[in-house]
């Protein structure tokens, strides 16, 4: 019974993409060694601007840190579903 | 020609490191190369068991740095394999008997002597570790598809990168059919996490308990999967990093054209 409640809250694609999701998520504030609260916040900031000019798919959203050349980058990737009406231009 | 260190590295213990340095050993000695094995783990050795040469012992790698013998009179000749040998851990001093300063010392002597080094890095991130890779040209981290040895193999990733020590990744004990199940991660998901090229795939396989019971090394059994992959991340190794990567438990000829395209492709 309870391994049917699991698979009805991690739906369709089984605990890997729980493992996944936590395992990014872990690694960009190992990486960062910054706090959770601190990146959810930049992360919903980020979220309120693109969604300002842009509908974005909010499941597919990726924050990744990448290492290259004594560098760290952060990769926010999110796909655009449509650009929103520029009521404000005008 | 100058032999070539490379430290086989988890930074969570329990996935397989001490297995891995012994099958990828055998596997490189059996290919016709002059293979050392180094057991790094001090005061808690491992490969000296694993390898079926633990009542051979006489000096260890302590005795080595502190120039108590040579490095010929440590070296263990294996019983089963030509041009095997293994240098193990002393059992009891702790870590600090070592310096990364000793390993690089003894490295030059083990450099001239062999073809392949391979270092049995010990868990954790400190002394030991740094010991092991105080020399080392290469890396292979080994992790399995479970987020706490993930997590460590992204941190060991970094350590070895600040070290400017390139690395690759081995995934260790995958099940084809949880994987398929969407209930392990796939070597896809934690490449795609890592951001780190692959050295090999290597499938969870019973044989290699009873491989290591027996002392017996897994590359010596034909029907064993892992042993197999092991004999393949060897040959990477060995001048061959184009070998395709074989994907476990999934039919053959259809991975086949996969694999020899992200071969290609690298």
């Amino acid at each position: 019974m309870l391994n049917g409640l699991m698979k009805k809250f991690f739906n369709k694609s089984g605990s890997k993409e729980t493992a996944k999701k936590r395992l990014q998520f872990a690694l960009v504030y190992d990486r960062l060694e910054v706090s959770e609260d601190t990146l959810t916040d930049m992360q919903n900031e980020i979220v309120a601007v693109i969604s300002r000019y842009f509908v974005i798919d909010r499941e597919k959203l990726k924050l990744d840190i990448t290492r290259r050349n004594d560098l760290s980058a952060l990769v926010f990737n999110t796909p655009i579903i449509s650009a929103k009406a520029r009521r404000r231009m005008a | 020609m100058q032999g070539k260190i490379i430290v086989i590295s988890s930074g969570k213990g329990g996935v397989g490191k001490t297995t891995a340095t012994a099958s990828i050993g055998a596997a490189l000695a059996m290919e016709g190369k002059k293979v050392v094995v180094v057991d790094m783990d001090i005061g808690l050795r491992n490969l000296d068991v694993v390898m079926g040469l633990e009542n051979r012992i006489v000096f260890n790698i302590v005795d080595v740095a502190r120039t108590k013998c040579k490095v010929r009179q440590a070296a263990i000749k294996s019983r089963r394999i030509e041009n095997l040998f293994l240098i193990p851990a002393s059992q009891s001093d702790n870590k600090d008997a070592l310096t990364p300063q000793d390993m690089i010392r003894i490295s030059k002597t083990l450099r001239n002597e062999f073809d392949f080094i391979l270092m049995d890095c010990p868990a954790g991130i400190e002394r030991g570790f740094e010991n092991a890779v105080a020399a080392a040209d290469e890396a292979v981290v080994v992790c399995t598809p479970e987020v706490s040895s993930i997590r460590d193999a992204d941190r060991v990733i970094g350590l070895l990168y600040a070290k400017e020590i390139p690395s690759k990744l081995l995934v260790n004990r995958i099940v084809p059919t949880m994987v398929k199940r969407g209930e392990m991660l796939s070597h896809e998901d934690v490449v795609d996490v890592l951001s780190i090229d692959l050295v090999g795939l290597v499938e969870a396989d019973d044989q290699v308990v009873v491989s290591t019971n027996s002392g017996i090394p897994i590359v010596m059994q034909d029907d064993s999967k892992a042993g197999q992959a092991f004999k393949r991340i060897a040959l990477r190794l060995n001048g061959q990093p184009e070998l395709p990567i074989e994907v476990p438990g999934v039919s053959k000829s259809f991975w086949k054209k996969i694999g020899s395209k992200i071969g290609f492709g690298k």
